[in-house]
């Protein structure tokens, strides 16, 4: 409570006084140059990160909305003219009729 | 052994058929496609006439010459805006059309809810020489355009004149040089603007694919290339530089048919991929689906349609 400078005894002074120990010890770590290049290098990491999530974001949206637009149609209808060239030769055969045609189907 | 005609140019001795096919007959060279169609193959793939909204088109033949055609369109429309932004109002418009189709006379006509009046006529005068007409008519003050060319087409060339309002004038000629290559010219002078230009083009076409370049005094140059990898498929890329205002752009696309449908697909420079598919759901009804995404202005065009007839 009182600002007492006296040794010995009571805690308070010693706290303080201990207090005022630790905060030089403190303010001597937390202001050496490691620590503040290593918090420097923290805030440069995760300012880099967001950047490079964001943009890594964007490119996969331009990506992927690109995509569904020029190749997924594609794909379908691709599929769909295979699918009935399948039916198409199907019933070639059928009408065709050989047996071992239709056994293999 | 008989007969032994010396070999000219038109007479070929039937043993050595093959190779008179590689050396070219230069009095038999094949006719040119007009001038205005000479990237033809490659607006087809990489222009698709992209849309957005809903769209409807009917046609109904009445005769084996004559046919009406309703159309029913809704969706916005962008009206061009000084700021960047894109600004789009809703509409909606029904369009009635008359066309009449005979061997030698074209006539179509189509008029709008909103006002505008749309007229094509094209008339085959004898078997080299035609008249075309095209005119625009709008309720706005000084929309309205017209526009009538005379072709001639002659045995390896084609020719065009032009007039249009607001004294526009042109012509053009196009030239078969050999087989595959043709050559060809424009110029126009629009006298309303006090502009006039002239510009070159050139064709060369084979089996396979399509290169086209086109040069003009209005600063564009435009090149294209078009390639047929199989029967269904073709690809194309396109490549246009204005030398005046220094922007260049180049797409690459490509056009699939397909029995049951028809799919195109193309990207830009700017930025914009698009896609444009018709499918044939039945005999004579057709749905179309188009898509245009543009990255760069963040504007997303989505259309359908169904087109019967």
């Amino acid at each position: 409570m009182a600002a007492q400078t006296r040794r010995g005894g009571v805690s308070l002074p010693e706290r303080r006084s201990a207090s005022k120990l630790d905060s030089s010890i403190l303010a001597r770590i937390s202001s050496s140059p490691i620590v503040s290049r290593g918090k420097q290098a923290a805030w440069d990491a995760t300012f880099v990160s967001k950047k490079l999530l964001r943009s890594t974001g964007k490119a996969a949206w331009i990506a992927g909305t690109t995509f569904l637009i020029l190749v997924v149609p594609l794909i379908i209808e691709m599929d769909r003219e295979q699918q009935f060239n399948e039916l198409e030769l199907q019933q070639a055969s059928l009408l065709g009729a050989p047996p071992t045609a239709s056994a293999l189907k | 052994m008989a007969g032994l005609v010396p070999p000219g140019p038109t007479t070929v001795p039937a043993g050595e058929s093959k190779k008179a096919e590689e050396k070219t007959d230069f009095m038999n060279l094949p006719c040119p496609i007009p001038f205005e169609e000479l990237h033809r193959e490659a607006l087809m793939s990489l222009k698709p006439e992209a849309f957005e909204g809903l769209r409807f088109d009917f046609t109904k033949g009445l005769n084996q010459k004559f046919s009406l055609s309703h159309s029913v369109y809704m969706g916005p429309t962008e009206i061009p805006s000084q700021s960047a932004e894109t600004i789009k109002i809703p509409t909606a418009h029904y369009e009635f059309g008359a066309n009449f189709i005979d061997p030698n006379l074209m006539l179509i006509g189509r008029v709008l809810t909103d006002g505008r009046l749309n007229a094509r006529v094209k008339w085959d005068l004898t078997d080299n020489l035609t008249v075309k007409a095209n005119a625009q008519l709008s309720n706005e003050p000084h929309m309205s355009h017209g526009i009538v060319n005379f072709d001639y087409k002659g045995k390896d060339y084609r020719s065009q004149f032009q007039m249009g309002n607001a004294a526009l004038f042109g012509a053009s000629y196009i030239q078969s040089v050999t087989r595959h290559l043709s050559l060809g010219g424009e110029v126009f002078w629009a006298g309303q603007h006090r502009k006039s230009g002239i510009g070159y083009a050139a064709r060369y076409e084979t089996d396979k694919m399509v290169a086209t370049g086109q040069v003009a005094s209005t600063g564009v140059v435009a090149l294209s290339y078009v390639q047929k990898v199989s029967e269904k498929v073709s690809l194309a890329s396109d490549f246009m530089y204005n030398y005046i205002t220094r922007d260049v752009t180049s797409s690459v696309g490509y056009d699939y048919i397909l029995r049951q449908c028809r799919l195109r697909g193309k990207i830009d420079s700017n930025g914009c991929a698009a896609a444009y598919l018709e499918e044939r759901l039945n005999m004579g009804l057709n749905f179309i689906l188009s898509a245009e995404i543009d990255h760069r202005k963040k504007d997303y065009k989505f259309g359908f349609g169904l087109t019967v007839g």
